[in-house]
């Protein structure tokens, strides 16, 4: 019983929360680049909220069911279909044996995540099932899948349908304004940089990955060059010295020693997930409390 | 301690502000502190030279309450009780595999021979893992056989070799672009999925380095 792929030609991967706790010897955590496609994906399944989840970030996957249950698709706007009938994505959808699952064009947003009804029963390796490629840890032996793999998933009768109401469905737009935190090298950067910082407008560089997201647009001076190598969060805004902002983000290394100027609020990553190239990006400083309250209010939305 | 944000869930403590011996301790003591305590909400610990970056559960502590326990809990006039571990690696140091071993004995005037005995007499401290996983930043290397980075990195280090870049050394636990020198090689498994810990070496321990002979490399599985 089981998901069969028949196709996957550039980059989808097993995904969950993320791998935690091995962060001290280089490991990083990864995990689904947005949250809350995947919250709500394991939620209209009323799955573990932890479950695992495909997430695709370019089109023509498609997979071959050989079991009876039910999947939620969530995340960018995608041509989808089940026996190449056209489907709704933002809802769940019955599986037989047989059905032919397509995930086509991606028309808005870059990363559409398709859950099945209590997870792939797959090994989890160090506490998670999440991708790290560089590691070759988790997912199907380490890797993105491949035409072939063989994702194993049980029987399962769910009754219900679920359909997230539409006011809840993200509009992915071509602008996106990303609140941040003041942190770490912060008062490195004088006030006018700060300033230039939150008044400029910068476009997301083809340099965007699961590692992280490189803008481009103007330049940011620090007073210092480089720091002493230090542990790197996630969100965390490095300034190089070419002066262009790179958000680091799941696949992030550990430790590095760009200074950096703070950190994005970790849900605003979660939209920053679904953006393309040439994306319009500002910056908006956020306070440490109301942060920390906007975040809770985000988790508590899903009971996780 | 300096307490500073770092984002919506992590806070980071520096202890000082250069590489050194003395801060290194600090980080060592507060990081075992840390782990030994297993603090419930506390999520990840990042030890690295000068500071540490902890991150945790916003349900269980806000940014104020998280400095205040971890003040209260980190102890650096605690004696360090528990037996230091040592990490003994087998090196076969040869111009083979050492690539810039040749290299190195012309720009430091000192001989081959030198340059492994004076590499693999120290115990090294581990100060920090990261870049890739299971890579140990460990110093200091003796003053006489620190150089610098090479000017343009290779494309591919293999996988196991032994590495100076100024006065710190490293072993490269997976095929890897790099501008390190390379001295030397090992069969040991950096990053091992079989090892609990996926890494034998955390910070704060000590590593020596042990010259092998080629044949006592190959009978190891390493390959020339």
């Amino acid at each position: 019983m089981s998901f069969e792929v028949m196709n996957s030609p550039l980059f989808s991967t097993i995904q969950d929360k993320g791998r935690f706790s091995y962060t001290s010897i280089g490991v990083t955590n990864s995990g689904v680049m947005d949250e809350y496609s995947y919250f709500l994906a394991n939620k209209m399944l009323e799955n573990d909220k932890n479950s695992n989840i495909i997430e695709i970030s370019f089109s023509n996957v498609i997979l071959k069911s050989h079991v009876n249950t039910t999947i939620a698709i969530t995340g960018a706007k995608c041509e989808f279909t089940i026996n190449e009938i056209s489907k709704k994505i933002w809802q769940t959808h019955h599986i037989n044996a047989g059905d032919i699952i397509k995930v086509g064009k991606i028309f808005e947003g870059s990363r559409v995540y398709l859950g099945v009804k209590d997870g792939f029963n797959i090994k989890k390796e160090f506490g998670s099932n999440a991708t790290t490629i560089k590691e070759k840890l988790g997912g199907i032996s380490g890797d993105k899948l491949k035409k072939g793999d063989i994702l194993p998933c049980k029987n399962a009768s769910y009754k219900y349908k679920m359909r997230l109401k539409d006011k809840y469905v993200p509009d992915y737009k071509n602008e996106l304004e990303l609140r941040v935190i003041l942190a770490y090298q912060d008062n490195h950067f004088q006030e006018e940089q700060v300033k230039k910082f939150f008044s400029s407008t910068y476009s997301v560089s083809n340099e965007f990955n699961r590692m992280g997201c490189k803008l481009s647009g103007e330049s940011i001076a620090c007073d210092i060059n480089g720091i002493i190598s230090e542990g790197i969060c996630f969100g965390a805004i490095q300034i190089p010295s070419d002066g262009q902002p790179i958000i680091l983000l799941k696949d992030r290394q550990t430790i590095g020693g760009y200074p950096k100027i703070g950190s994005v609020l970790s849900i605003d990553c979660f939209k920053l997930a679904q953006v393309k190239p040439n994306c319009k990006i500002s910056f908006k400083p956020i306070s440490i409390d109301e942060a920390q309250n906007k975040v809770k209010e985000f988790y508590a939305s899903f009971n996780v | 301690m300096e307490f500073k944000l770092a984002s919506v869930d992590s806070i980071i403590i520096y202890f000082g502000n250069e590489i050194s011996e003395n801060i290194a301790l600090k980080v060592k003591k507060a990081y075992l502190c840390l782990r030994e305590l297993n603090l419930e909400g506390i999520i990840e610990i990042i030890p690295s030279y000068t500071s540490i970056l902890i991150t945790y559960d916003i349900f269980e502590y806000d940014h104020k309450d998280i400095q205040e326990v971890l003040k209260n809990s980190i102890n650096l006039d605690a004696k360090d009780t528990k037996a230091e571990k040592i990490v003994t690696i087998d090196v076969y140091y040869g111009s083979e595999v050492g690539l810039d071993l040749e290299d190195m004995a012309f720009k430091t005037k000192l001989s081959m021979e030198e340059i492994i005995t004076i590499h693999s007499n120290k115990y090294y401290d581990v100060y920090a893992i990261g870049f890739l996983p299971g890579f140990a930043y460990l110093a200091s290397v003796d003053e006489r056989i620190a150089q610098p980075r090479l000017s343009s990195p290779r494309k591919k280090i293999p996988k196991g070799s032994i590495a100076i870049a100024d006065t710190q050394t490293a072993v490269y636990p997976q095929d890897s672009p790099g501008g390190w020198n390379i001295i030397g090689r090992t069969t040991r498994e950096l990053f091992d999925k079989k090892l609990d810990t996926l890494s034998p070496l955390s910070v704060g321990d000590k590593v020596k380095f042990n010259p092998i002979t080629k044949n006592e490399f190959i009978k190891q599985g390493g390959i020339v």
